[in-house]
């Protein structure tokens, strides 16, 4: 196969852009893809000082190498969820990256905060990754507040979120829907959200990484085993490898036909949020999710 | 005799026979998009010959959460 663009031997296949790329040509492709996902959306320029959270994952760390590499004034956040066998070795991996890189790191240690996970999952009846995934959500918006950071950025990929879209409409969960996308803007308490990896899928940003040799942590968590969301990941890329292009058109069908209709809703039938008594964050009742967890936590309760 | 090292997992196989890497995918279950097959540190597309002798790596890119 040829490069698509120079004619030299390629090196990837991209059966969804009927495209293949030498390595130099990639790597011009997917800086290409993260600056119109920029652009288009509107999500940050160059006056922003923008927070990426890093997991020590491939999509986080290319992400955070891509935007650098582009100039942004970006700065790490690693959470240490304190899981024995898997964030030591995550933290080290994201901590040498960006030793490497020269670039800042700020770390929220869960169990400095009274939030170890395995404490967590041992004191709280539900599933441990929706719980989890609620305390990381609840760092990358305080720290990114805290810190005057205005713009916080994830690596969440284009299966990441259509993986996300097709759990939500398998529900009809019009809350969850409504907020699908690669931009969240800010609002009182919350931080503006972004996904600049949102064209790309896991394929093109692993691809990334063994191009710039980026090492990443590549060991599932111990605690996410037979995980619903993977499985429909899976069930994506069986219709991907069907109907190439499938899972970008679902995607931004949705964004462009769709989403307007359950943000409405939304705003119609929504929860009114106030600030959290304890620690400011916005919530729906009187304590947000968190501190509830972490007196839950701290008392030896069960819920 | 071609080896094939399978990370995540490091797990390894042999063939005795296979022509091309879309060849290797399909005997490993995977599709295209699924996993980076490299030779000597270069990305091989599926359309690329394999010679015996080879060592290659297959790095499965769905990850598990």
């Amino acid at each position: 196969m040829k490069c698509s663009r120079c004619r030299d031997l390629a090196e990837i296949a991209l059966p969804s852009h009927h495209a293949g790329f030498c390595r130099p040509c990639f790597l011009e492709y997917f800086s290409r893809q993260v600056e119109k996902a920029v652009r288009h959306h509107r999500m940050f320029g160059r006056g922003d000082r923008i927070l990426v959270a890093l997991s020590g994952g491939k999509d986080s760390l290319a992400l955070f190498r891509e935007l650098r590499h582009q100039g942004y004034d970006a700065t790490g956040l690693f959470v240490d969820l304190a899981i024995p066998g898997s964030s030591d070795a995550a933290r080290a991996v994201v901590e040498g990256f960006c030793a490497s890189l020269g670039a800042p790191l700020l770390v929220a240690d869960m169990a400095a905060e009274g939030l170890p996970i395995p404490l967590v999952k041992a004191k709280v009846k539900r599933p441990i990754c929706s719980v989890c995934g609620k305390v990381k959500r609840h760092y990358f918006n305080r720290t990114a507040l805290e810190h005057g950071f205005t713009v916080l950025a994830t690596g969440h990929n284009l299966d990441d979120e259509v993986g996300r879209l097709f759990s939500n409409v398998l529900r009809w969960d019009a809350a969850y829907l409504s907020d699908t996308g690669p931009v969240l803007p800010a609002e009182s308490g919350f931080a503006r959200k972004v996904k600049p990896l949102c064209r790309l899928t896991e394929y093109e940003t692993a691809a990334y990484c063994f191009f710039r040799d980026i090492p990443h942590h590549v060991a599932a968590c111990p605690y996410s085993g037979g995980a619903s969301f993977t499985v429909r990941k899976q069930l994506m890329n069986g219709l991907e490898k069907e109907s190439p292009g499938s899972k970008q058109a679902f995607y931004e069908g949705f964004l462009e036909r769709a989403r307007h209709a359950f943000a409405a809703l939304e705003q119609e039938k929504g929860q009114v949020l106030a600030p959290c008594v304890e620690c400011g964050c916005p919530t729906s009742a009187e304590l947000c999710g968190v501190c509830r967890l972490r007196r839950q936590v701290g008392e030896g309760g069960q819920g | 005799m071609i080896t094939v090292r399978i990370t995540p997992g490091d797990r390894v196989l042999t063939f005795d026979r296979l022509n091309t890497v879309l060849q290797l995918l399909n005997k490993l279950g995977l599709g295209m998009t699924d996993a980076l097959v490299a030779r000597d540190g270069v990305l091989l597309t599926p359309d690329r010959k394999l010679r015996r002798g080879d060592e290659l790596t297959v790095r499965v890119v769905v990850s598990r959460g």
